[in-house]
């Protein structure tokens, strides 16, 4: 039975790692960059959100919106500072970018260079607001719902059906929409995106802010229950959101349910066998063996683009 | 690795720590001159350490046997662990990288190996509380300066072989498979095998720095080798320039030299030197000291010393 509601509590942190895996891949797949200020930039918006509510009195409800507007305006300059050359439209990005400096070495800088600003929005942030706890609008709840002898905690669950229902609200949006078809079209072939009209760079911009908005929907949804925000935070949503959106399937937007549920179940039962030192261990292990997995030759030539 | 950034005393300390970051700097270079970013160059350098410190401490070994073995160990483990991983595109590489430098962090954190020693004090990796008094300097009498000594011939032996290797052959197969995957493979050049090549040598220079780094702060915590640490060696290196193995540490010396010991910039470094990386990234993506660059200082200096060569004997008959 304790293995029962391990896993159980398990499922249940999937939905915030879904919700911070979803963003991720989105932006992935318009770009074929991991964008690395991924956590950083909503942490920023996070850390607006806490000097808001604290400092400038804003009631919880205004504060949530702003968060979001915040990280995905991070989007825009994430993108101008360190992805500037994908949306070169008389080629596919690898095409135009292999005639300068290889085609490794573009991806090499992209990493670098968002690192870089990771670092940069993680020290404002932290210049915003020195403490090491800072309070975040809390709308969690304690109370436990029993189901036969598991407990059940219903401000997880909901957690766990907002997630299911962005994801699969995304899903239906890029299949049936037209904006999502464009989109999809971009991820694919910016080339032959291009040719067909499409305009590249303004799509994947908006691709682009998209997920970082979804990554300051995440991070609302995530902090929401915390109640407080600390400079871990970016770290903390990179780690997650990169295993949850690996294990899916990079560019996979309906994988980042199955990757985040996969990695919760397993986290706590590593959580109980090793204690918190293996918890960690078990998201980095279980990232790297999908990494492994999913570069065997047969798979090799189906990543990249954007699958629904 | 915030606090070891951070902490720096001014004077010995300062420069100490400035060779090993310029190390492991050059380390992360070794990887990036192969094409492939490792934001896991800090595994290497806490392995290095632990070896290193395991061999002074417990086992009696000597600081020169210590930081060999520390050195061959490091090739060693990143030998094995580049084997697979180098099969992996570049940024599935550079997150498995990182995933196994946490890994190698979480274990450490988790070791827990107690010595007794004759003065009755216990020795060894204790968990998260890291490794403590490592004395082998202060029991062997070295001074700060002998060290400091010590650790600058290490660097310029480790930029002198860097340099010797860039004009060798390999040397330039290195760089062509750094340059374009596709060209050097059509060329008939062993990618795979010159990647494993690059990356143990790197792994074998982070785990020497790290085996210097633990003698000179004769205590270790794992939480030393997180990921800070990896991300300003790729940092360094991405600045400095990716030409010559003089640029990783004209980027240590430009970040800690000038933005940390002058603290001009207090608490505000880290947003500036975040800037710095990626608005020069932006521009400049292979740094100051880019292969451009470097030819045209070669022209001219080539250029400077034909007319040089020209003027003498003119002169000469004059």
């Amino acid at each position: 039975m304790d293995f029962l509601q391990r896993t159980l509590d398990g499922l249940l942190e999937a939905g915030p790692y879904a919700l911070v895996g979803l963003g991720l891949t989105l932006g992935f797949g318009m770009l074929r960059r991991v964008n690395l200020a991924y956590g950083a930039g909503a942490m920023l918006g996070a850390y607006l959100g806490s000097w808001l509510h604290v400092r400038m009195g804003w009631p919880a409800l205004a504060v949530l919106p702003c968060v979001v507007l915040a990280a995905a305006l991070a989007g825009p300059y994430v993108q101008w500072l360190c992805f500037h050359d994908t949306d070169r439209s008389t080629g596919t990005p690898q095409r135009a970018s292999m005639t300068v400096s290889g085609a490794d070495t573009r991806e090499v800088v992209a990493l670098a260079s968002s690192f870089a600003v990771w670092m940069q929005l993680e020290q404002l942030c932290v210049n915003l607001l020195p403490r090491h706890l800072n309070p975040f609008p809390d709308f969690a709840s304690n109370s436990e719902w029993a189901l036969g002898p598991l407990g059940l905690r219903p401000d997880r669950l909901f957690m766990c059906a907002l997630a299911v229902l962005l994801v699969l609200w995304m899903t239906r949006w890029m299949q049936r929409s037209r904006t999502g078809l464009a989109l999809r079209a971009v991820a694919d072939h910016p080339l032959a995106a291009h040719l067909s009209g499409l305009q590249v760079p303004g799509l994947q911009r908006l691709g682009f802010v998209l997920a970082c908005g979804l990554s300051g929907v995440a991070a609302c949804a995530v902090l929401a229950l915390e109640g407080q925000v600390t400079p871990m935070f970016g770290m903390w949503m990179l780690m997650k959101g990169l295993a949850a959106a690996v294990i899916g399937g990079l560019g996979h937007l309906r994988g980042v349910l199955l990757g985040a549920a996969l990695l919760g179940a397993v986290e706590a039962h590593a959580q109980n066998l090793l204690g918190p030192l293996g918890r960690d261990a078990a998201t980095w292990g279980l990232l790297l063996l999908a990494l492994l997995w999913r570069a065997r030759p047969t798979l090799a030539n189906r990543s990249g683009g954007l699958h629904a | 690795m915030r606090d070891a950034l951070c902490a720096t005393e001014p004077g010995i300390g300062l420069v100490i720590q400035m060779v090993m970051l310029s190390l492991v700097a050059l380390s992360a270079w070794l990887v990036l001159r192969v094409g492939r970013i490792s934001l896991g160059q800090q595994a290497y350098f806490g392995l290095g350490a632990y070896t290193a410190a395991l061999l002074t401490t417990v086992s009696g070994w000597s600081l020169g046997e210590a930081l060999l073995a520390a050195t061959v160990c490091g090739a060693a483990c990143a030998l094995l662990l580049s084997w697979p991983l180098l099969r992996l595109p570049g940024l599935q590489y550079a997150v498995a990288t990182l995933a196994v430098a946490e890994l190698v962090r979480l274990g450490l954190s988790g070791w827990r190996y107690q010595v007794p020693q004759p003065n009755g004090s216990m020795a060894g990796p204790d968990g998260v509380h890291g490794f403590r008094d490592i004395r082998w300097l202060f029991d062997h009498q070295v001074g700060q300066t002998d060290y400091m000594v010590l650790a600058l011939l290490a660097l310029a032996c480790v930029v002198m072989a860097l340099l010797l290797l860039a004009r060798t052959r390999l040397g330039l197969a290195m760089q062509v498979v750094g340059h374009d995957e596709l060209l050097a493979d059509s060329q008939g050049l062993p990618v795979l095998r010159i990647r494993l090549l690059a990356t143990t040598l790197a792994g074998a220079v982070a785990a020497f720095a790290g085996g210097l780094y633990a003698h000179q702060l004769t205590y270790l915590e794992p939480a030393i080798f997180d990921p800070m640490l990896g991300i300003h060696a790729v940092g360094y290196s991405m600045l400095g320039g990716l030409a010559t193995p003089v640029g990783p540490l004209l980027g240590a010396a430009f970040d800690l030299g000038l933005l940390e010991a002058t603290r001009l910039f207090e608490g505000w470094r880290m947003v500036l030197f975040g800037t710095l990386v990626a608005v020069f990234l932006r521009w400049r993506p292979r740094g100051l000291l880019d292969e451009t660059l470097l030819q045209r200082a070669a022209e001219l200096w080539r250029g400077a010393r034909a007319r040089l060569l020209l003027s003498s004997p003119a002169s000469g008959q004059a």
